[in-house]
């Protein structure tokens, strides 16, 4: 089946997030305002600003069950959004809470725990604000996870049984972190990450190969293995029992989000506008292609065949790079050359977040992806097209 | 409007500051050591290009090599060794070498090629034989290598 493509606005989408039926999606377009789109038939229109941020809201992250929106900037604080009835209009309105995150950084990133009651914002403060409500004062606190984190934290992942974390940070290392407090969580029981889990307990610490800043975690569905896209081009897989690391270098440009989509699938997307697609085992994983099947449907393609046989060198198989190498090697330029700057993919610039869509079976069985051309498109995650030069590039290394 | 405070280095002042050692691991071996292993592969490669075997020459000299602080007359050997290789293979053969290289060699060469082409004049350095197998690594390993090149702290 062929994505669905939406394009919400001509500015880029910094991050998005469904709310549970899908009808409404909170996303960031880049600016100090969180906005709720609404669906009505094949298109999203505009229907609610969430407006207290005073700089750019860098993630957002909407709980399916509990219905609460928390979203975090720039401006070092988070808010917790709930639908409460206006007292004198009786319309449901988004309620803003501020929570005390007590960093001195820019916000980078949040998520829900999987039961909803505490949540995680990275920040550039080195720390991780791991934040529960309390009843008494009416309002989130947050217990902070310094060390030994060195630098901005990127990202967070939770783990299922809502007490693990894993973080990646722009000091090149993947971690997992125990995010136990004492007063929300029932005493976990022991993992493969661990037994003992006092806050702040380090389970795991993992270094990108070749020095790159880790952009994205996600735990597996089960939790047992932790994968992390990093910016030297290159994903990993970890197994903490051995521990076996499983590392993929990619031929073409960075990842900076990933999912899992099953216990043996992972869907990585980034500057290569493409979301790809590894699957494997805890015996070996690979790249199996990807989603965006750039070879059907353009018919422009053929005119851009004359750089053939080095298609593998990922988007400069593009008709702006064709336009000026014919008007350097040929003398050609403007008439007669083609004026279509697109390039091969469906997202027209770097995708900056990729997220589960649809659960079947236990599986995703379709993921979103939103991108700096403002578009938002959902996918088949089943409909994998073996991308030209991809597969071959990708063997799985053990480490 | 007074922008003078935007200069000051204000990770002076922060006793937690992160620095660049710290960013990736240290090489366990010993300066000289690494000199010495350097010098010997120099012998090694010129037996292995007397017997035109350019894969096992460019394997010798990119296994292992010198990075990090304190090696730097290591490393200039080793870029001398390796220039050897590059100016004495054939265009038409380079793109068989580097389908032959593993893909840890092929990062490795790229940093070797960029850092050649950051020394122009300096030994046998030619521009055209870098900007050759530059064209044909990127084909085999795609921007990917040239990303890694940019973000590994180990420089060679």
């Amino acid at each position: 089946m062929a994505p669905e493509v939406f394009n919400l606005a001509q500015t880029p989408i910094t991050c998005h997030s469904f709310s549970a039926d899908h009808k409404q999606v909170a996303v960031s377009l880049n600016s100090t305002d969180a906005q709720i789109f609404t669906r009505q038939g094949a298109s999203w229109t505009l229907t609610e600003t969430l407006a207290e941020h005073d700089k750019l809201i860098t993630s957002i992250d909407w709980a399916p069950n509990s219905n609460r929106i928390v979203t975090a900037s720039q401006d070092r604080n988070a808010y917790v959004w709930q639908q409460t009835p206006d007292p004198e209009t009786g319309k449901l309105i988004w309620k803003p809470t501020l929570v005390l995150l007590r960093i001195n950084r820019a916000a980078t990133h949040v998520r829900w725990s999987p039961k909803e009651d505490k949540f995680a914002v990275a920040s550039g403060a080195r720390a991780i604000a791991i934040c529960s409500f309390d009843p008494e004062n009416n309002w989130w606190v947050s217990k902070l996870l310094k060390k030994p984190i060195r630098s901005t934290v990127l990202s967070v992942d939770w783990h299922p049984n809502n007490v693990l974390l894993a973080a990646g940070s722009a000091d090149m290392k993947a971690r997992v972190f125990s995010a136990y407090i004492k007063e929300v969580d029932d005493k976990p029981a022991a993992t493969v990450w661990g037994s003992k889990l006092p806050f702040n307990t380090i389970c795991g610490e993992y270094a990108s190969p070749a020095g790159g800043w880790v952009h994205a975690v996600g735990f597996s569905p089960s939790g047992d293995a932790l994968a992390f896209a990093s910016h030297d081009s290159s994903i990993s897989i970890v197994y903490p029992g051995g521990p076996t690391i499983y590392n993929i270098r990619i031929s073409s440009l960075p990842f900076v989000t990933l999912t899992w989509t099953a216990e043996d699938t992972i869907v990585a997307a980034g500057h290569d506008c493409q979301p790809v697609v590894f699957s494997g085992s805890e015996a070996g994983w690979q790249g199996v292609g990807s989603l965006d099947d750039s070879t059907s449907g353009k018919a422009a393609g053929g005119a851009r065949s004359g750089f053939g046989g080095a298609s593998s060198v990922g988007r400069l198989n593009s008709a702006a790079f064709s336009t000026f190498r014919d008007a350097d090697t040929r003398g050609q330029s403007g008439a007669g050359a083609t004026t279509d700057t697109k390039v091969l993919t469906v997202h027209q610039n770097t995708i900056t977040s990729v997220r589960p869509y649809e659960y079947r079976g236990g599986r995703v069985t379709k993921v979103s992806t939103s991108g700096v051309d403002g578009n938002l498109v959902i996918w088949d995650a089943d409909d994998v097209s073996a991308g030209a030069g991809l597969a071959k590039q990708m063997g799985g290394m053990r480490m | 409007m007074d922008n003078a405070f935007r200069k000051i280095d204000i990770d002076a002042y922060d006793e937690d500051v992160l620095q660049e050692e710290e960013l990736f691991d240290a090489d366990p071996r010993d300066p000289a050591q690494v000199l010495d292993d350097a010098k010997q592969r120099q012998g090694a490669v010129r037996s292995a290009l007397a017997r035109s075997d350019v894969v096992g020459a460019l394997n010798t000299v990119l296994e292992n090599a010198p990075y990090g602080p304190n090696v730097e007359e290591a490393k200039a050997v080793t870029l001398q060794t390796l220039l050897t290789i590059l100016n004495t293979t054939k265009s038409t053969e380079i793109p068989a070498v580097i389908k032959a290289l593993s893909q840890d060699g092929q990062d490795t060469l790229m940093k070797y090629l960029y850092k050649g082409m950051a020394m122009p004049g300096w030994g046998d350095i030619s521009g055209s034989v870098l900007l050759g197998w530059h064209e044909k690594l990127t084909e085999v390993a795609g921007t990917g290598c040239i990303v890694r090149t940019m973000t590994d702290r180990r420089t060679v």
